[in-house]
């Protein structure tokens, strides 16, 4: 891939793999280190063949080990110590409804369980296609996802009774 | 909690993905979608994940693609210097290893065998010789000429040992 392949690539991937890093991981401010962390480990390795498609999942794989690292390191550093309204502060974003409403449910989700439906049901992503990019078992998957999505829905009908309840 | 999965999961997921929800869908999908809480859950969920997606992307501010391909230049570079340099440092700590264990082995053959070699060196340099070279050395005290030509040798052996060391280190920085 030469420079302006790479650019191309760049523009085209990187808000997504921010906006992923960034839900599963819940701090912006790491999601854009390991965004470029990610891009950096991608270039210095070989790439896989075919094509463009292949490059993302390859990327979101090495994202994905760059926040199962972060997450292995202790305690202190990990995002489940960080409350809920430091996040929303730090997060720069537009607050329209659907981020006002995922926001609190993802800040109660588990680590795994934001990074499954991020990459599931944002990037859209077969159950085998997050297997590769995690290293789970696509079996294993398929219930840690029906019974995150389970979760999260409660979580998200709860807070759309409480913003009705409160307009 | 029970896992079981709706027939109709698949072909919701696919218009989810597609874009296709819920105009694009027949009537019977959209009513077992009213009844069915599985699939409820799944439109609910991949809305406000999509929502939430394209409003991260549209606000994401990201750095110059350039910047990044300079640094992983950069860093190639370096990895494949590491790589190239790893065999010299081998090399070079391989020598050292072999330079003092001979070293070691030298001392203690002659330390056992009376430091023999000694005594044929002080008959290969006549003292008068030696007096030349140091002419504060009292020429004809046998013992006291070996002594001072071991100490002499064994200095500037350690004098260039000390060269080489130096030479490494500052070569290496």
């Amino acid at each position: 891939m030469d420079s302006d392949a790479f650019a191309g690539f760049y523009q085209r991937s990187a808000p997504a793999l921010r906006a992923y890093l960034a839900r599963a991981s819940g701090n912006p401010a790491l999601a854009d280190d390991l965004m470029q962390e990610s891009y950096l480990r991608f270039l210095c390795a070989s790439h896989p063949e075919g094509g463009e498609v292949n490059y993302r999942r390859y990327l979101y794989r090495i994202a994905t080990n760059l926040l199962r690292d972060h997450w292995r390191r202790p305690r202190a550093a990990c995002i489940e110590d960080v409350p809920e309204r430091l996040l929303a502060a730090r997060d720069g974003l537009s607050r329209i409804d659907s981020q006002a409403i995922l926001d609190p449910a993802l800040a109660r989700m588990r680590p795994r369980e934001r990074q499954l439906l991020w990459l599931a049901h944002a990037e859209g992503y077969s159950h085998r296609e997050i297997s590769e990019i995690t290293g789970l078992n696509a079996a294993g998957i398929r219930l840690l996802l029906f019974r995150a999505r389970r979760k999260i829905a409660r979580l998200l009908r709860k807070q759309i009774d409480a913003d009705r309840r409160k307009a | 909690m029970t896992f079981r999965t709706c027939p109709y999961e698949k072909e919701l997921t696919q218009a989810l993905k597609s874009g296709h929800w819920p105009k694009g869908c027949g009537p019977e999908l959209r009513a077992h979608v009213d009844a069915c809480g599985n699939c409820s859950d799944l439109v609910l969920v991949t809305q406000t994940f999509q929502d939430a997606q394209s409003e991260s992307e549209r606000a994401a501010l990201c750095g110059s693609p350039s910047l990044l391909w300079w640094r992983a230049q950069l860093r190639r570079r370096n990895a494949a210097t590491e790589r190239v340099s790893r065999p010299i440092t081998i090399a070079q700590t391989f020598a050292w290893v072999v330079t003092v264990f001979v070293g070691v082995v030298f001392v203690a053959s002659q330390y056992r065998h009376g430091l023999q070699w000694a005594s044929w060196w002080s008959e290969l340099v006549p003292p008068r010789a030696l007096h030349l070279l140091l002419p504060t050395l009292p020429i004809g005290s046998g013992q006291g000429d070996t002594n001072l030509l071991l100490l002499i040798s064994g200095c500037g052996v350690l004098a260039l040992l000390s060269a080489l060391v130096v030479y490494l280190a500052s070569e290496k920085s």
